[in-house]
Order: structure tokens, then C-alpha cells, then sequence
């Protein structure tokens, strides 16, 4: 089939679903924003409460350069695959170089008043890498620890870059969409075996050199209702926001939590808890439900992919939105411990909402120039 | 590129897709399953959390009970104070890291707004700064910086909050004592609770900064004044800001007013106070009293020196409340100590009427019996002195003229014996506390033989009786206890219990309890005798050989009773400071009586603690305190007050 071919083809192959269900969750995020942000002291509003409109930039920004990225084939994507890895680790360098220091953790670029997050970017980047490591080595039979050496030093480089940050939740999601990734290999038995031991040996030892603040978090975590005014605050409140909801919730911008403060970054990491006040368990469900689509839906579409490139890349992006999803919500429902790990499209933030975007754009472009010779529904 | 030559790329994945897909599956089934815990199966409890979250209880503060003398006047009230707060993190700022903090300007407006010193605003910037830097909570938490500024400021603050943030005005109520120093020692002064205190009090519902009454009336009615705090439910936000109140938040009441504190009604007149005081003003130390004889209500109690308990109650700042608590403690003059109520003196010669009616009683003597005085008595090796040579004496002389011999005489030739003198002096009230219920009370010492036996390693000697006759020795008595006997003399024979309270009102002036006079004891006070001891009283006073006769001639009052020179036991013979040598070796001066003669209604009874002799120095108090009195009374009767007349 010719390239030239296709030139029409993308069009039609416009995958609906996956944009419907991205555009409700970013329509649902910044409703969600604004209510997030309306806490009335007095007569005015808090300091922070046209952040939502900014949002709505963001999302335009992004969507822009979401519809570029998804209308450049990913071919292209892919012959560039490692320069655009060294351009990422390259900007994580800068980041550590630079080390301005914002709220404990340096993790922005400053260009003029425009701040960005190279960690965020870097996960996808991160994702192009692996895919195209995968592409170029394909296996008929099993691999073994060392052949994934080569993709684990690709996550490893940047993965320490950011730990060093200190940003250890984006450490972790690089870690575990590579395992996403990994999980599609075919690997040797012994190998999963070896893999297994030698982690229960490591853990405890890097446990051994986590900080005292990501150490405290984890403890917090096993034990909640220890310290509630210090390091469990976060997750205390978050809880009883989810748990005050009920089944129908109290409605928009009547979450009581929220209004009466009590849930601190509500507009970045804890936007759910105010999402899920509000709207109680149905409006939960619903918000869950979406995200579990767009993530099913990326298996899907990696599934039906022309190639292993388009393969391995659409379950990446899938796995970033998909482990994003998991740990804040999950950290916000008491399951998981406090890392400050954003919800995508619900989250405040131009790192973070424009990487989501680029995602979701990814996964369109694998998407768009699926083969249609397969037959999709019968393989998933 | 065809498509079958894709095909075995992509084979590596194809089984796997599923695996991925049902893991995040689970993983999203994990997460509806904790959401369908919190917000279905738990969700009671965590609406109970919500709202529990934003209601505060809030205390509402009472009012302490206003204590009033016998008219009405407030001795004991309380007025509105204005400390000023301020958060250090707000009045500073960080410029650089690592660099010490740095006032802002609304630090600079708050200082020009009050004129404060520069000592005063560097000792204070020093210290606001110092807890920036440490880093811990008190920076956020509202420091106290200056207690009990005045209406003015807190005039000008308040026009220009809005330009002060971090600055807040907090009322609080201070006691407050409007006669000052005037009856200080009954009334008692008011102190911070202490933690230790606070771990016995908490139970009472006492919290840290509380005041609580320290001695006198403040402190034993301490819980007829205090009254009952109030609390009041509110909304707040997570950082303590008050929110409009929400409908359904709240279940049962929402609101406990406070109960005040109920009024005390006192038997004290200010009046007759600051007569007392006045009359004492020319002594450093002492005690008077001033006690209605036909129900042991106490009219004016006076404890010398004072103090000033508004200083002491903390209404001025914790800083004047320490150096006033530095300077009455470090006073050897004790102004701490009641000296009406806590003190114990020998009596000296006030104490012949009972000596004389122990032996009335006993038939030992009648009012013919004489003896000579030679100015001196030799009893057994020892010498006991008298005052003069009084020659021939009766028992009426003797008292007037206040005749040591004729009492060491009833011992030595007549028999009175220490027992029977102490039985008197138990009849009389004397020996046992008189019950007041305020202070510390002292029970003084009626020795009897047993007791001055045992006291002396087994040795009794009839010296002691003799001394304890003329009020000498082991004997020791307070001023409220003589002001009561004395009035057992007057009354004829009545023996009141002291009473300083006199009824308990509510706020709003409705009586709640009234206190009746109480008998402690009938004193079997034969008529006859007492004639016998009235006469010798009021010549005591009014005649020529008197002890207080030159007073009398002055001032001229209606007044029968008894001056008395205590000798003190030497002590601080060892100063170097020779004035005060001096001064703690004189003998304490007495005058012990009652007024007017004819139908009595009043006794008094002042102490001069080493003023010297009591007819000198005790005396002329003694007759300005009921000087006073009596003008009070005509005053209140509606009659012009008398002129000052002479007699020759």
C-alpha cells in the first residue's frame, strides 16, 4: 500500500470515541476547576479563582498542538524518536542545573513569566524512545533481562534525573509505564523470576534512601489517622470530602470541605475529592468510567496498530494517562500514598494538561493510520 | 510496506493485550470498589466528620460578682481591658534567605500609631523577630505584645485596622478595685491560674489564663464570683475564619449562656475604711478593726501596709503584677499578711479585764480589794515591773490606770491561777479561730498549765501565770479576736461569730442569701462585774490618771476601753542597721474599747505593731477611728457634723 494512499484515509479514520471521551473529561475538569476554586471568603472569591479560565488556555494551547502532533504521521515520529529523547533529558538537565527552587521541589524551566515541566513532557518522550527501541528489535523468541537493558537505561537516565528533583511520583510513573510497556514482551520465565527476587531485595535498600518526606508519606500512609493536622492532613481531608458526597453528592460548588478549605490543592493534586463532593458516587462512577474507557480504548487502538512502533506507543500514552488516573485518585481515596501525582485534564497546570493532550493526540495519530485489514473487536 | 509482513511484528503483543487491559480493569474495579466504601457504606460517618470539621464550640466569657459594702458602694468590680496582639509572621518579612527577618511597614504604622519608645519598640522587635527565625508555630499564632493599652489607642487602631494586618485588639476583663488599697486585705486581690493550680482546678471548668481570686473575700467566695461560662456553636473554615451558619449543621442547641457571677453584699463600710486608714496613715504597720457589738458584723478591717491589689490582679501587665508581687514579698513590714486576721500579738494590757474577771468570777477579789504599787513586784528571784509607782490601788485603778502590781498581786497573794485565766480567755473567744472564713486565720495561744508545763521541759513556774496576767508570755491574741471579746463586754455578754458577708445577690440585685448574726457562745458575764469593768474602761479614757485620758482631752469622744503595751521578744539584734534595730524592738501599741459608753454599738481595736506605748500611739487612732464613726453616723441621721470642741 502506498503512502500516498493513505493521504485521505486519516480522516475518515477520525476516532471519535477516543476524542469525545478526552474532550468530557477536560469539559468535566474545568467545570470541576472552577468549582474548585470558588470558595467565597466574605463576598470575594479566594486568590485563585480564575485559574479555570486559564485552564481553558492551556487547552486550547494544547489542543492546538495536539491536532499538529496527531496530523504529522508517526513515522516521522519515529525517525526522530531518539533526538527527541536527548532533547527531553537534555531540558531535565537544565532543569537540575538551574534548581530555582518552587515550593521544595525544582522542577520548572522559567522563560520569562512561562514556566514548563520538562518531567512532564518527558514521560511521552520517554514512551517514543522505548516504542522505537521495541520497533527495531523485534523477537520471535523470548527475551531475556539483558535485552531489555538497553529500554531499561532509557527509562533509568531520566527517571534518576527527576528522583534527584526531588519529584519521586513522576519517577515512579516513568517506572511503571515502562512496565506497561514490558508487560507487552514476551519474556524468558527465569528471567520474570530473577526480575522478582532481585526487587524484593532493592526496595527495602532504596527505602533506605528515600528522604524523610517521601518516607514519611509512605508510613502515613499505612497508618492514616496517626497524625491528621501534619502529614496525614492531606489524606484525611481528601477522605472525608470523597466520603461526605455520598450517593448524589452536594452539588456544584456546595462541597463543604472545599468551601470551608479544608482540602489544600484542590485545584492540582486533590481536584477529585472536590469532584467527587459534589457529585457523589454517581458523578464518581461516571468520572472513573471515562477514564477507564480512554485507557481501554488505548489498548484498542494499540491493538489494532500498523506496527510495533504505533503498537508499543499507543500503550505507553495509554499507560501515562492510565497510571496518572490510578495514583491520584487512588491516593485521594486512602488506597495509595501521597505522591503528588496529577489527574489528567483535572489537574491545574500547562505542563501537565498539554503533555495529556499530546497523549491523547498520540494515540489519534496511531489511531487514524490503523490498518484496516485487521479486525480489531475480535482481537481485544 | 504490506500488511502481511506486519503481522509477525506485532505477534509478539497480540496475546498480551488482553493481560494489559484486565490488570487496569481490576485496577479501576479496586477504585470503585473504595468509593462505593467511602461514599455509600461510610459515608454517615464521613458527613459526621465534614460537619463536625467546620462547627467550633466557643466559650462565652461571664462575669465575676461585683462585691459591694453594707450601702451599695462597689469594693470589687470589673472593667473591660484591651491587650493587643500581634502574629510575627504578618508585621515581618524574609528579604533574602538566610537573612534575619525584617519589620514591614505596617510594623512602622503600628509603632507611630502607638508612640511607643524606641527601648520599648527595639525589645519587642527583638523579640518578634527572634520567633520569626526559630520557625516554629508561634510565628502564625497571635503574640501578646502589650496588655492594657489605653481607650485612645485602642481608638486609633480600630480606625485604622484595615491598614494593620496581624494586629488584633482582644477585650478582656480585668478586676478592678475602685477604692484601691482601701480594705485590700479582706477584700483579697485576683491571680493568674498556674499550671500546677490547673491540674486540681481543671475539673471546675478552669482554663490556662484564668483569673481566680488569691486571698481575702476574692478567694474563699471564689465560687460564688465566678460564675458559669457560656458556649456558643459557630461555623468556621479550616483557618479558624468565622462563616455565616448553615442550616442542618448543628443538631441540639447551639448556644449555653453564660451565667454571671453572683454579687456579694459585705458588712464593710468604705467609709469607715478610709477612716481607718486615715487614722493609721501616720504608722508603718498595724491592724484595726472596727465591729458592730450586737451581731459581730465587721464594719471596717484594716491591715497596714497595704497594697494595691489592682496592680496585683493584673489589670497593668503581667510585668507590674511580678514587681508588685517582688515588692510586697521583699517588705519586712509583710503587707502580704492580714494583720487583723493571720497576726498574733500578746495582748498586753488590754488582757486585764479578763485576768480581773477570772477573778471576780471566782470570788477571789471584790472591787474594795487594794494592794500597793511600788512601780515593782519581787516574785520568787524575779523582779516584775510596773509602768509607775500607782501606790494604793483597786481593781477600778488598776485597770485605769493600768497598775501592772495589782494583777501580779491577784496571782501571787489571791490565787488566779493560769487555768483560770485561760477559761476565761476560752469563754471569750480566745484560742480558737473566730471563724471569718477569709485569710489565713491565726487561732492565737491561750496557754494553760498543761500546756505551759509541757512546754517547758516539765517545769511550771507561777512566774508565767504572773506574766500572763497583764496579757504578757505565751498568751496571743488577733485584732479580730479582741474586737470581738471587747464586744462581749459591751453587749453583755454575747460572744458574735464575725461576719464580712452579709448577703449574696444575683446580677441583678434580687437577695439570694442573707446571712443572719450567729452566737458563737454566752460568756455567763455577770452584770455586776461588768459595771464593775465598764467603769474602769470609760475612766481608763475619760479620767485624769487615765491611759488614754490625754488623748480623750483632744478629741473628745464617747469611748470606754483599755490601751495595752505588748513588750515583743528581742530579735534582729544582729542588723547592722541600727534604725532598724531600733524599730523591731519596740513593743507593739493597743488600744482595745468600745462606743459610745452609754448604750454601746461599736468596738474597736487598733494595733500598732511596734508603735511603742499603747497610750501614745495606739490610743489616738483608736479615738479618730471612732471619732469618725460617730461622725458618720450623725451624717447619716441627718444631723450637721459636730464641731471640733476641746475640752479643757
Amino acid at each position: 500500500m502506498m503512502r500516498g494512499g493513505l493521504a485521505g484515509r486519516p480522516r475518515d479514520h477520525f476516532d471519535w470515541p477516543l476524542f469525545i471521551a478526552a474532550a468530557l473529561i477536560a469539559v468535566l475538569g474545568v467545570v470541576n476547576l472552577y468549582s474548585a476554586t470558588s470558595v467565597y471568603i466574605g463576598t470575594s472569591r479566594a486568590a485563585l479563582a480564575e485559574i479555570y479560565i486559564n485552564q481553558v488556555y492551556w487547552l486550547a494551547i494544547g489542543g492546538v498542538a495536539g491536532a499538529v502532533v496527531a496530523a504529522i504521521d508517526y513515522r516521522h515520529i519515529e525517525r526522530f524518536a531518539y533526538v527527541i529523547y536527548t532533547l527531553g533529558v537534555f531540558s531535565l538537565i537544565v532543569v537540575a542545573v538551574l534548581a530555582r527552587d518552587v515550593r521544595g521541589a525544582a522542577r520548572w524551566i522559567n522563560i520569562g513569566s512561562f514556566s514548563f515541566q520538562p518531567s512532564e513532557f518527558m514521560k511521552l518522550c520517554l514512551v517514543i524512545a522505548v516504542a522505537k527501541y521495541l520497533h527495531d528489535d523485534p523477537r520471535s523468541e523470548p527475551r531475556t533481562l539483558k535485552d531489555m537493558a538497553i529500554p531499561a537505561v532509557l527509562v533509568a537516565v531520566p527517571a534518576a534525573l527527576v528522583v534527584r528533583q526531588p519529584d519521586l511520583g513522576t519517577a515512579i510513573i516513568m517506572t511503571l509505564v515502562f512496565g506497561a510497556i514490558v508487560v507487552l514482551t514476551r519474556m524468558r520465565r527465569s528471567s520474570v523470576l530473577i526480575f522478582v527476587v532481585s526487587m524484593a531485595v532493592i526496595l527495602p535498600v532504596a527505602w533506605q534512601y528515600a528522604l524523610p518526606y517521601q518516607r514519611a508519606r509512605l508510613t502515613s500512609f499505612l497508618n492514616p489517622t496517626a497524625d491528621l493536622s501534619g502529614i496525614g492532613y492531606h489524606a484525611h481531608h481528601a477522605r472525608v470530602a470523597i466520603g461526605n458526597g455520598g450517593l448524589l453528592g452536594q452539588g456544584f460548588t456546595q462541597g463543604m470541605q472545599n468551601q470551608y478549605r479544608f482540602l489544600p490543592d484542590q485545584y492540582s493534586d486533590f481536584p477529585f475529592p472536590v469532584f467527587a463532593e459534589e457529585w457523589g458516587f454517581v458523578g464518581s462512577m461516571v468520572l472513573i468510567g471515562l477514564y477507564a474507557f480512554l485507557v481501554l480504548w488505548s489498548v484498542r487502538i494499540a491493538a489494532r496498530a500498523r506496527d510495533r512502533f504505533g503498537a508499543v506507543l499507543a500503550v505507553g500514552c495509554g499507560a501515562v494517562i492510565f497510571w496518572h488516573a490510578i495514583f491520584n485518585l487512588g491516593m485521594a481515596a486512602g488506597v495509595l500514598p501521597v505522591v503528588g501525582i496529577t489527574l489528567p485534564l483535572f489537574s491545574y497546570g500547562g505542563s501537565s494538561v498539554t503533555t495529556v493532550l499530546l497523549a491523547v493526540a498520540l494515540l489519534m495519530n496511531v489511531s487514524m493510520r490503523r490498518n484496516a485489514t485487521f479486525s480489531p473487536v475480535e482481537r481485544l | 510496506m504490506s500488511v502481511l509482513q506486519q503481522r509477525p511484528d506485532v505477534s509478539e503483543f497480540r496475546r498480551r493485550f488482553k493481560w494489559l487491559a484486565l490488570f487496569q480493569l481490576l485496577c479501576f474495579g479496586v477504585l470503585v470498589g473504595r468509593l462505593f466504601q467511602l461514599q455509600l457504606l461510610q459515608a454517615e460517618d464521613y458527613q459526621a466528620i465534614a460537619r463536625e470539621n467546620i462547627v467550633r464550640r466557643v466559650t462565652l466569657a461571664t462575669t465575676r460578682g461585683i462585691i459591694r459594702d453594707r450601702f451599695g458602694r462597689p469594693l470589687s468590680a470589673s472593667r473591660p481591658a484591651y491587650n493587643l496582639y500581634v502574629t510575627p509572621k504578618r508585621v515581618t518579612k524574609v528579604d533574602k534567605e538566610g537573612q534575619p527577618p525584617v519589620m514591614t511597614p505596617v510594623w512602622a504604622r503600628l509603632v507611630s500609631y502607638l508612640n511607643l519608645g524606641d527601648e520599648e519598640v527595639g525589645r519587642l522587635q527583638q523579640k518578634l523577630v527572634a520567633i520569626v527565625a526559630e520557625g516554629g508555630k508561634r510565628k502564625d499564632q497571635q503574640i501578646l505584645l502589650k496588655e492594657d493599652i489605653s481607650f485612645d489607642d485602642v481608638a486609633v487602631l480600630s480606625t485604622h485596622a484595615h491598614e494593620l494586618p496581624g494586629v488584633d485588639v482582644v477585650d478582656v476583663s480585668v478586676r478592678f478595685y475602685p477604692q484601691k488599697s482601701v480594705g485590700a486585705h479582706a477584700l483579697g486581690y485576683m491571680r493568674e491560674v498556674d499550671p500546677e493550680m490547673l491540674a486540681e482546678m481543671r475539673r471546675q471548668g478552669y482554663v490556662e489564663g484564668d483569673h481566680v481570686g488569691a486571698s481575702g473575700i476574692e478567694r474563699s467566695w471564689e465560687s460564688y464570683l465566678r460564675g458559669t461560662r457560656g458556649w456558643e456553636k459557630v461555623i468556621v473554615d479550616a483557618r479558624g475564619a468565622r462563616r455565616p451558619m448553615r442550616p442542618g449543621i448543628i443538631d441540639g442547641p447551639s448556644r449555653v449562656d453564660p451565667i454571671p457571677g453572683r454579687d456579694l453584699r459585705l458588712s464593710l463600710d468604705a467609709d469607715v475604711q478610709a477612716a481607718i486608714e486615715r487614722a493609721m496613715r501616720g504608722e508603718l504597720a498595724g491592724g484595726a478593726a472596727l465591729v458592730d457589738v450586737e451581731s459581730g458584723q465587721i464594719l471596717g478591717l484594716v491591715s497596714k501596709p497595704g497594697y494595691d491589689p489592682n496592680q496585683l490582679s493584673g489589670g497593668s501587665g503581667k510585668g507590674v503584677v511580678r514587681d508588685a508581687f517582688q515588692r510586697m514579698f521583699s517588705d519586712q513590714l509583710k503587707p502580704a499578711l492580714d494583720k487583723t486576721v493571720s497576726g498574733a500579738y500578746p495582748p498586753g494590757s488590754t488582757w486585764k479585764p479578763f485576768t480581773a474577771l477570772a477573778a471576780l468570777e471566782k470570788g477571789l477579789i471584790d472591787k474594795n480589794v487594794r494592794t500597793v504599787c511600788r512601780g515593782y513586784l519581787t516574785f520568787g528571784k524575779r523582779v516584775f515591773k510596773c509602768t509607775q509607782a500607782h501606790g494604793s490601788c483597786d481593781l477600778h485603778r488598776a485597770i485605769a490606770a493600768s497598775c501592772n502590781v495589782y494583777f501580779y498581786q491577784l496571782v501571787a497573794s489571791y490565787g488566779v491561777t493560769m487555768d483560770m485565766i485561760a477559761e476565761v480567755g476560752g469563754r471569750y473567744g480566745f484560742g480558737r479561730r473566730t471563724g471569718i472564713g477569709i485569710n489565713a486565720e491565726a487561732s492565737g495561744r491561750m496557754p494553760t498549765k498543761a500546756w505551759m508545763t509541757l512546754r517547758n521541759k516539765g517545769q511550771f513556774r507561777q512566774g508565767y501565770t504572773v506574766n500572763a496576767a497583764i496579757g504578757q508570755g505565751a498568751t496571743t491574741v488577733t485584732v479580730l479576736q479582741l474586737a470581738l471579746a471587747y464586744a462581749a463586754l459591751a453587749n453583755g455578754g454575747t460572744l458574735y461569730q464575725p461576719q464580712i458577708v452579709q448577703a449574696v445577690e444575683t446580677a441583678g440585685g434580687d437577695v439570694v442569701q442573707e446571712f443572719q448574726p450567729r452566737v458563737r457562745r454566752k460568756t455567763n458575764l455577770d452584770p455586776k462585774f461588768r459595771t464593775l469593768v465598764h467603769q474602769a474602761l470609760l475612766s481608763g479614757v475619760t479620767e485624769i490618771g487615765g491611759t488614754a485620758y490625754q488623748t480623750w482631752r483632744q478629741l473628745g469622744v464617747d469611748v470606754a476601753g483599755k490601751t495595752g503595751t505588748a513588750q515583743v521578744s528581742h530579735k534582729a539584734t544582729g542588723s547592722a542597721d541600727l534604725e532598724r534595730v531600733y524599730y523591731f524592738n519596740r513593743d507593739h501599741a493597743w488600744f482595745a474599747g468600745y462606743a459610745p459608753t452609754t448604750k454601746p454599738e461599736v468596738a474597736v481595736v487598733v494595733l500598732i505593731e511596734h508603735g511603742g506605748g499603747g497610750s501614745k500611739h495606739a490610743a489616738p487612732v483608736a479615738l479618730n477611728i471612732v471619732r469618725a464613726w460617730e461622725d458618720l453616723k450623725r451624717k447619716r441621721a441627718g444631723e450637721r457634723p459636730r464641731e471640733l470642741e476641746v475640752t479643757p
